[in-house]
């Protein structure tokens, strides 16, 4: 016995739970957000293992996410309080400012990078638990963004507590990064959700941004500032939001000073954009990805 | 939809895209709008269910009828490719007992994350963990690594999570085949007790299951339901035709095209 097999429609729609189905524009522009926090205490769970599971087979254990980003600065310290100096502006001054502002440049890098990589293989990592259990998988990127935040974070405070113990005192601007934390947040869920969807079919994603990721740091200011380039290159460089970030946490770390508030509107409203288009890109091909892995 | 309904599926579909190259999914994807790059193989068609607050049914049919993507569907581990569903409540699948855990974590932990997934409250899961670890009876074993226990350790600690959630809607799939006798005593007195409450779907090849604990089967073949209704009348049908039908290869075909682009 066969059935007709029946013409393929453009979209199932489909409700489950007690959720409300409300579709207002702001109910459908906050959907990432109020998702997330329907699924808080599955974010926390799924992320406390992860974070556990990085360092659980080791000895050390989570001394190793602060001994990591201390040899980082250290090495950069000896470097370039005494034996290299690099021919940019900003590396003239004090080495250890210009150490201690390196470091900043390679949290942020790093934080990002670690990101870049993961978020192609994000479904595949986690095929048998979404695959086996209703596992909602938007939550994924919120967990691998956090998870890439908290080691940002220890490497933050190691950054605060060497630069009280070299200069002396703190800036207190330092406060204000959570401001830029957020955005960034942003960025990085939207870049994560892209990456993850597109991830799931092909292998030329992961390896597209494993060949490409370490390269960036070349056209992001890492090792030099913005302020470094000639003029006509500083404006592609603020193209890049992830050095727009680095900038403008250096402003606030060690500058001591407010961040142009103009650039900073301009990165909220990009961060929000790609969050959002990234989230709408992976609920779009989240039932077919599920199905290809 | 009225309120006292379920479950509400109407012209539910399900087709997975069958490539023959991994390349065309990412051709598919590109250029999808002018060119189809798969054959689509439909483990659903068509399927119109109502499931009312409270009923028990008893889902039956042969393998690869599509009994487990009807389930799937239902619980939204899978997205339909057409048709519309509404389920409205809660819902703890007891579909693929355990294959949900992390092998490297324990027990207890993998019922916070599991119980997290139904929607549970940390707090919550962790007030209920007594109770839990007294029905799965796994004693010490629930603090190790769930890669040490036995595929029956495994689903007694997933039936014990899935039994503490308050699920409105409770789904089961062949889930006590791995359990020893008392273990399934257990899960059975369970279910009878559930089924006061809430709203159970069972599947299952066990017919004197269904019998005793279902108001209604249904009897999916070939991507359809082929009978529904009363228990005794479908299960008879049921085992009529597998009595007649041939237990060869010739039901799990499908498009001869689709067999070229695999072989190809």
């Amino acid at each position: 016995m066969t059935l007709p097999v029946p013409r393929p429609l453009d979209r199932a729609s489909v409700r489950i739970g007690t959720a409300s189905a409300a579709a207002t524009p702001l109910a459908t522009l906050v959907r990432p957000f109020s998702l997330a926090w329907r699924f808080r205490e599955l974010i926390g769970a799924v992320l406390r293992r992860e974070l556990a599971d990085r360092f659980g087979g080791s000895l050390l254990g989570w001394l190793w996410a602060v001994i990591g980003p201390l040899i980082t600065l250290g090495l950069y310290l000896l470097a370039f309080l005494g034996a290299v100096h690099l021919p940019v502006a900003s590396a003239q001054g004090s080495p250890s400012h210009y150490a201690l502002s390196i470091f900043m440049g390679l949290i942020v890098f790093s934080a990002v990078a670690e990101l870049c990589c993961r978020a192609p293989v994000l479904l595949q990592e986690h095929a048998w638990f979404l695959k086996s259990s209703i596992f909602p998988s938007e939550i994924l990127a919120w967990i691998a963004v956090f998870r890439a935040l908290t080691f940002a974070g220890v490497s933050v405070v190691v950054f605060l507590v060497f630069q009280l113990a070299i200069t002396g005192a703190l800036r207190p601007t330092f406060l204000l990064l959570p401001l830029i934390i957020v955005p960034l947040c942003l960025f990085l869920l939207g870049v994560a959700w892209i990456l993850a969807a597109l991830g799931a079919f092909t292998r030329d994603v992961a390896y597209l941004m494993a060949t490409f990721v370490p390269l960036m740091i070349v056209a992001t200011p890492v090792f030099y500032s913005i302020g470094d380039l000639p003029a006509d290159l500083q404006l592609v460089a603020y193209l890049n939001p992830v050095g727009a970030v680095i900038e403008m946490m250096r402003s606030l770390v060690l500058g001591g000073t407010a961040f142009p508030f103009i650039a900073y509107g301009v990165f909220c409203v990009f961060s929000l954009c790609v969050c959002r288009i990234g989230y709408s890109i992976f609920e779009r091909y989240k039932g077919i990805a599920l199905d290809a892995i | 939809m009225p309120s006292e309904l379920t479950i509400r599926c109407r012209g539910l579909g399900k087709a997975f895209q069958l490539y023959a190259h991994r390349t065309d999914q990412v051709k598919q994807l590109l250029f999808g709008s002018f060119h189809r790059y798969y054959q689509e193989f439909w483990v659903l068609r068509d399927v119109d269910l109502d499931i009312a607050c409270g009923e028990s049914i008893g889902i039956i049919g042969r393998n690869g009828g599509g009994k487990t993507t009807l389930l799937r569907l239902l619980c939204g581990m899978t997205e339909p490719s057409r048709g519309e569903l509404t389920v409205a409540g809660r819902v703890a699948p007891i579909l693929a007992l355990g294959a949900g855990f992390d092998a490297e974590l324990t027990g207890r932990q993998n019922a916070l994350v599991g119980g997290a997934v139904l929607g549970l409250r940390r707090a919550e899961i962790i007030r209920r963990m007594p109770s839990i670890a007294e029905f799965a009876a796994i004693g010490p074993f629930l603090d190790q690594p769930t890669r040490l226990y036995s595929t029956g350790m495994r689903a007694r600690l997933a039936f014990a999570i899935c039994a503490h959630v308050d699920a409105d809607v409770l789904m089961v799939d062949e889930a006590l085949a791995v359990g020893d006798a008392a273990f399934s005593r257990k899960c059975i007195a369970f279910m009878e007790e559930f089924r006061q409450r809430g709203t159970l779907i069972l599947v299952t090849h066990d017919m004197s299951q269904v019998k005793q604990m279902c108001d209604r089967a249904i009897w999916i073949d070939d991507g359809g339901i082929r009978a529904s209704g009363d228990v005794d009348e479908v299960t008879r049908l049921y085992q009529q035709a597998i009595d007649a039908e041939a237990d060869d290869g010739a039901r799990f075909y499908f498009e001869s095209e689709t067999d070229r682009a695999l072989e190809g």
